[in-house]
């Protein structure tokens, strides 16, 4: 057994040694010491109380992408559709944020949070459904259903959501009511953060001690064996991707009413690609999927201080998420040079 | 006129989504899914533009375009095959670290953001004379005609044969569709894999060198906008062969120019946009049922 916690440890942390490796070489590159700009970009993110706040505020959306990805991951479901069912929630929330009457007070939040998830949910049951059903290769059609999203989002608030008053690629705020509080008021940390760790929480429960949650696993690890002792394959598909698509749904909600307070085209910078490199990094182990959402959030919020400050591209963040996730998926101790062991890959 | 028009700027928006078509269609039949198509285009579109600045040759831009991405597609390779990296992740993976490092390249020695522009950029040149517009109908496809293009359906109508008729096609399809029984047969499967990757970043490379060469002259960070994404769409509609996926990008390259008419005649460019993506939900649906409904007879 220790030797597979040693593995484990060594699968966190190659993806991230490679990555601190290849970024620094570009920093040599330009001529900046890179453990300089290693040490600054851990203080700019987590320097002092604002700066913590930051940090997690960025890396508030990232738990539940990350969350909503492992759910399929851990099935074998390669489910890359989480972007987009992040997008059609937070504009479902925020659609019923603005268009209910304000009057609904205490009742709003909980309306649009379950409008968010149900309309994730529907988007992730499509592919689910026609995978389960007829073996519809699911990156494929989730990596469709992503465009697809943002196709309808960018039009709905082009075109008939469009708020009248500022009139490019935004609806109307939403009612003040549905604003989730702020935790630190200065910055924008949001109680979206808690129903993050919640969820993370709620998927390490249902991951540990749900029978669904068992049977997923078994399905992730066996597809034959669980049919074997009984378990419906085609029925453990169609249920993680309908989660997976209420948890992004939920996090869309989250990030509409506590960060953007109204839709715009540009909702989501990709945060459904981040959460599957937050993922893959953790794992899918609930503990993992905290820390690494929050490096994640750490990089993009000392990103943008950083190119402020001493004039290095953000873009240094992306060549980091694009690292780790190459790396994340490289399996160690199965490299194979020589040709004896030789094994073709199938898709 | 407006016909004439439509045509030809159909065939050269085509041009870039065909020639990453088919190469990920060579890729696909060996086994390989590549979705990091798009990462390169954009590095081979970048090539073009500093190549071709820089040595007045838009045949040496083309040619550093399509062999940079095809190093970029061997290593992408190794890791798949020989590092087992799941490919869908690590392809998602490229396209973020490439977009990545092109935008640290561009603001950091090129002091810009997004857009670089070179002095003299040599655009592709036309293979006819261009006296041969005045042809009815076809004249001004003919005359807009330029060498990549030409070169893309050449290849689309040489690769059917050289994949059902050639040892090395052989191979590929061997390699992609019975990995066990090439192995048997002594095939280093993995190179063969490493190899059509390799291929397949040499097209990709050439489709960026086509978006940047054809008549914009500069390199924009989103200047291939989701097209190797249609290109992958374009192949799984075309079901891997050469001229099916040939005439799937011919209809997104005509959806492509009819895009900005029908944005004038009032439809929404934004649900335009998302017909491909569509379309391959629709194809890859349709496809799944019959082959289910053949496995069950």
């Amino acid at each position: 057994m220790n030797k597979s916690v040693a593995e484990r440890g060594i699968g966190i942390l190659l993806p991230l040694v490679v990555a601190v490796i290849i970024s620094g070489i570009v920093l040599l590159a330009i001529g900046k010491n890179p453990l300089d700009v290693f040490s600054l970009i851990v203080a700019e993110s987590f320097g002092n109380a604002r700066r913590i706040a930051a940090t997690l505020s960025a890396a508030t959306p990232l738990l539940f992408t990350a969350v909503a990805t492992a759910v399929c991951f851990r099935s074998g479901v390669f489910n890359v559709g989480v972007e987009g069912a992040f997008l059609v929630g937070g504009l479902a929330a925020v659609f019923l944020g603005f268009t209910l009457p304000a009057q609904l007070y205490f009742a709003l939040l909980p309306l649009c949070f379950a409008f968010a998830a149900l309309v994730g949910a529907i988007w992730l049951y499509v592919p689910g459904m026609l995978l389960a059903k007829w073996e519809v290769d699911e990156v494929v059609s989730t990596l469709m259903l992503n465009f697809i999203a943002v196709a309808i989002t960018g039009y709905l608030v082009n075109g008939p959501l469009l708020s009248p008053q500022s009139g490019n690629n935004v609806t109307p705020l939403i009612h003040q009511v549905a604003y989730l509080p702020r935790l630190m008021p200065p910055s924008t940390l949001h109680a979206g953060f808690l129903i993050g760790l919640v969820c993370v929480a709620v998927y390490g429960f249902w991951c540990r001690y749900t029978a669904a949650g068992f049977e997923g696993a078994l399905v992730g690890q066996n597809k034959r064996f669980s049919r074997a002792v009984g378990i419906s394959v085609p029925r453990t598909i169609m249920g993680v991707m309908i989660l997976s698509g209420l948890i992004a749904g939920i996090g869309g909600a989250a990030h509409g009413l506590g960060q953007m307070h109204r839709f715009s085209d540009g909702f989501s910078p990709g945060y459904g690609f981040t959460g599957i490199a937050v993922a893959l990094l953790g794992r899918n182990h609930p503990v993992g999927i905290v820390f690494g959402a929050i490096l994640f959030g750490a990089l993009a919020s000392a990103g943008t201080t950083i190119q402020l400050f001493s004039n290095i591209p953000l873009d240094l963040v992306n060549i980091i998420q694009g690292t780790v996730m190459i790396f994340a998926v490289v399996g160690l101790r199965k490299i194979t040079f020589r040709r004896k062991k030789e094994t073709v890959h199938a898709d | 006129m407006l016909i004439e028009q439509i045509l030809a700027s159909s065939l050269i928006l085509t041009t870039p989504i065909l020639l990453a078509a088919m190469g990920g269609l060579v890729n696909r039949q060996a086994g390989i899914v590549n979705i990091g198509l798009e990462a390169k285009m954009l590095s081979g579109a970048f090539v073009a533009v500093i190549v071709s600045s820089a040595t007045q040759s838009w045949l040496i831009a083309c040619l550093a375009a399509a062999l940079s991405s095809a190093v970029i597609g061997w290593l992408f390779s190794l890791t798949i095959t020989r590092a087992h990296a799941n490919m869908i992740v690590a392809g998602l993976g490229l396209n973020i670290l490439v977009a990545g490092v092109l935008g640290f390249i561009l603001s950091w020695f090129y002091k810009t953001s997004g857009t670089l522009r070179q002095p003299d950029v040599v655009l592709l040149p036309n293979v006819l004379p261009s006296a041969i517009e005045n042809i009815p109908v076809v004249g001004l496809v003919l005359a807009s005609l330029d060498p990549l293009t030409l070169f893309a359906w050449i290849t689309v109508f040489c690769l059917p044969f050289v994949l059902a008729n050639t040892r090395i096609g052989l191979w590929i399809r061997a390699t992609g569709n019975a990995g066990h029984v090439s192995c048997a047969v002594g095939l280093r499967g993995l190179a063969i894999q490493d190899a059509s990757t390799a291929f397949a970043g040499f097209f990709a490379g050439l489709a960026g060198a086509h978006l940047a060469l054809a008549s914009l002259g500069l390199f924009n960070e989103g200047l291939t906008a989701g097209r190797g994404f249609i290109a992958l769409a374009a192949f799984y509609f075309g079901r891997d062969r050469p001229i099916q996926t040939a005439m799937a990008c011919l209809l997104f390259g005509f959806l492509d120019t009819t895009q900005i008419r029908l944005q004038t005649a009032g439809f929404p460019p934004k649900l335009i946009g998302m017909t491909p993506y569509l379309m391959v939900l629709l194809a890859l649906i349709f496809t799944s049922i019959r082959a289910q409904r053949k496995a069950r007879i």
